[in-house]
């Protein structure tokens, strides 16, 4: 079994948003909707990083502990879904969440919001895979397909890792010993704390 | 005989009113923090498919520097 996380290498990010073209292709994402967004940190002064960021799908998700309609569920993979079906658009999820992942696509009379959209580490949503409908509603399955998330595999620098949370780990760590300096993963303990 | 009417009339409207006042019995009670909606196939799926697995573990390590 394996556990998928994401890692921003930010000594590699070169903010291209590419991360972000290829969300937003992948899963043919509305307007105003931004599964994943690049982030710098300290623009503009000496050590300046960029990290890509999107929903961390977190070993124990704050979004799921808040939602009142209980619409979040964790795969064995530990990949964190919605059932739209279910949400009512509440925002609570937005307030919990320490990465900003929720978003809202409507934003009407009496602050309706519509149903929340995030990042599905491109797997879909529940219900049959690979239809019309999963598409319309949650974006790409390329896990399914045996493919990973569209923002790691279009990285060019290889800065966004996706997929088994050890191997990442151990992609991560490498890398460190080859160049040195001391490791940055931005959000991992906060995601996924110790491990 | 006349004065009867409206007092029938009034009756049938009060009684076809109450009907709206009716409350189901049968109210579904779903445990908190538990998750009810559709299935997701792809779970099971990543847990059976072998073949599928594999291929997923090769894209992971495709991640290491050429």
């Amino acid at each position: 079994m394996a556990r998928m996380k994401f890692l921003c290498d930010a000594d590699r990010c070169i903010e291209c948003n590419g991360c972000v073209t290829a969300c937003k292709n992948a899963n043919e994402v509305p307007w105003g909707v931004n599964r994943r967004r690049v982030v710098t940190l300290n623009d503009g002064l000496p050590g300046e990083k960029s990290i890509s960021v999107a929903c961390m799908h977190c070993t124990d998700a704050p979004c799921a502990a808040v939602c009142p309609v209980d619409c979040f569920y964790t795969t064995d993979d530990g990949i964190v879904l919605h059932d739209k079906d279910l949400c009512i658009g509440c925002g609570y999820c937005f307030y919990a969440c320490p990465f900003g992942a929720p978003q809202f696509p409507k934003t009407e009379a009496f602050g309706v919001r519509g149903k929340m959209d995030k990042c599905t580490f491109c797997a879909g949503g529940p219900g049959e895979d690979g239809t019309e409908e999963e598409f319309e509603k949650y974006g790409a399955n390329r896990i399914a397909e045996g493919k990973l998330p569209a923002c790691a595999e279009m990285c060019a620098t290889k800065a966004l890792l996706a997929g088994d949370g050890d191997m990442v780990a151990d992609i991560y760590r490498e890398r460190v010993m080859r160049r040195g300096g001391r490791p940055q993963t931005w959000g991992w303990s906060k995601a996924y704390g110790a491990g | 005989m006349r004065s009867r009417i409206p007092h029938i009339l009034l009756l049938t409207a009060g009684a076809l009113l109450l009907t709206a006042c009716y409350e189901s019995s049968d109210v579904t009670r779903h445990e908190p923090g538990v998750y009810k909606g559709e299935a997701d196939p792809l779970a099971k799926k990543l847990e059976n498919d072998g073949e599928l697995r594999e291929q997923l573990n090769q894209r992971f390590d495709g991640q290491r520097d050429r």
